[in-house]
């Protein structure tokens, strides 16, 4: 490809550095466009994107700040539900041993009731199904273990009272096995379960 | 008379334009204005650049005065999500809880007398299915567990059971045993006991419980 010189050299040299300058001109104007206006242009809207979200999340925040004193109610409302119910019997260990708490608290309605505990041993501790927002702080179901001897009414009423004492033990499980030996004596193996704090879940 | 001569000696590149606008003066001060303009679009937008990002920092700095406050209010909040499923939680456990004591204490009287009872047994829940490790989950999926009670005894005869069946179906029993069955075979003689052996029969009988929902 070849340039054909002779049409510049017949343009008079006057319309030569006005052609010149014309195209600086242009390609000052366009450099200008792609290293600065368009940049900015970028920078103003990511700029104006950001501010809108910094104006919401203030909006929010000042919203958020504002409802403090009812949020401080709400809390204080059901965290006093939580320590009602947790008062009411969810099982907490005594000396590290939850057989040690069962017995504690069913040992005077044994005695109520004519059921002699000759053991109690800590059984089994299930995990509670969770709910959609899984808690902090798992409760599972502590199982503990009473073994021991009494009439069928002695039993089944030591049952029915630790039921209406503690409205959060249920019985899990029950064995009842008659004696040749002592007709109205029983050996009974009970197991109630109580609800008690499990493992902590890390956020 | 005399002749008018006109003379021209211009190049034809030479011809200028009669027009006051010239094209050698236009198009430089064209370009130039382009580039002055793009100058002052550019000033313009710096100028607003410069204009939002005071206004970022100012709300920046505003979030940042607010935030000890905002997270106060944060903290409450999580907390009473929390204790909400929390009580959520054990309202499961509530909700799946079954009274025995009052079934239990009537049984006694719904016993025939020509009946003698030899085991109760209501069995413990059973082990959860050993936990996925690939994909671990906080706690059992089945909110279900069925709850049953199995009777054993000794009778003089088949109808003494059947009475103790019936029983089971009154409103003494309806909260807790939803179905009682003798189940086949379950009638067997007295291999254990001389003497009154032969008419004694010992027998058993399934009882189905509520269920217990966790949900």
């Amino acid at each position: 490809m070849s340039l054909n010189t002779s049409i510049i050299h017949k343009i008079a040299p006057s319309m030569q550095r006005s052609i010149l300058i014309t195209l600086g001109g242009l390609m000052i104007a366009g450099a200008m466009v792609f290293f600065l206006v368009l940049p900015a242009r970028a920078r103003l809207q990511t700029l104006a994107a950001e501010l809108n979200t910094l104006r919401d999340t203030l909006a929010t925040v000042r919203a958020d700040i504002a409802g403090t004193e009812q949020q401080r109610l709400k809390t204080a409302e059901v965290r006093s539900k939580h320590d009602a119910l947790v008062r009411s019997g969810v099982l907490q260990p005594l000396l590290n041993s939850f057989a040690m708490r069962g017995k504690s608290l069913l040992d005077p309605l044994a005695q109520q009731t004519g059921f002699a505990i000759a053991n109690v041993k800590e059984d089994r501790f299930l995990r509670l199904q969770v709910p959609k927002q899984v808690p902090l702080h798992l409760y599972g179901r502590q199982m503990i273990e009473f073994s021991g001897q009494g009439a069928y009414t002695s039993i089944v009423n030591f049952i029915a009272l630790a039921e209406e004492r503690f409205p959060l033990c249920t019985l899990a499980g029950l064995k009842i096995i008659s004696q040749n030996q002592t007709p109205e004596t029983h050996k009974a193996f009970i197991t109630f379960e109580w609800p008690a704090k499990g493992e902590k879940r890390t956020p | 008379m005399s002749n008018v001569y006109h003379l021209n000696l211009l190049q034809p590149e030479e011809h200028l334009s009669s027009s006051p606008i010239r094209l050698r003066v236009m198009l430089p001060m064209f370009a130039l204005l382009s580039a002055l303009g793009v100058g002052v679009w550019w000033s313009v937008l710096a100028g607003r650049v410069h204009a939002v990002t005071q206004q970022k920092s100012a709300i920046e700095a505003n979030l940042a005065q607010l935030k000890p406050t905002h997270e106060t209010v944060l903290g409450l909040r999580t907390e009473q999500h929390d204790l909400t499923a929390t009580l959520e939680q054990l309202a499961y456990y509530t909700r799946a809880q079954l009274r025995f004591g009052p079934s239990l204490q009537a049984l006694a009287h719904h016993v025939p007398d020509q009946i003698q009872l030899t085991e109760l047994h209501i069995p413990p829940p059973p082990e959860p299915p050993p936990p996925d490790p690939k994909n671990p989950v906080w706690g059992p999926t089945n909110p279900i567990e069925r709850v049953t009670l199995r009777l054993t005894g000794r009778t003089t005869g088949a109808s003494q059971v059947e009475t103790l069946l019936r029983a089971f179906r009154t409103e003494a029993f309806t909260n807790l045993i939803r179905s009682a069955q003798i189940p086949k075979g379950a009638y067997r003689q007295d291999t254990t006991r001389r003497g009154a052996a032969k008419e004694t029969l010992l027998f058993e009988l399934n009882c189905e419980c509520a269920l217990r929902r966790f949900e």
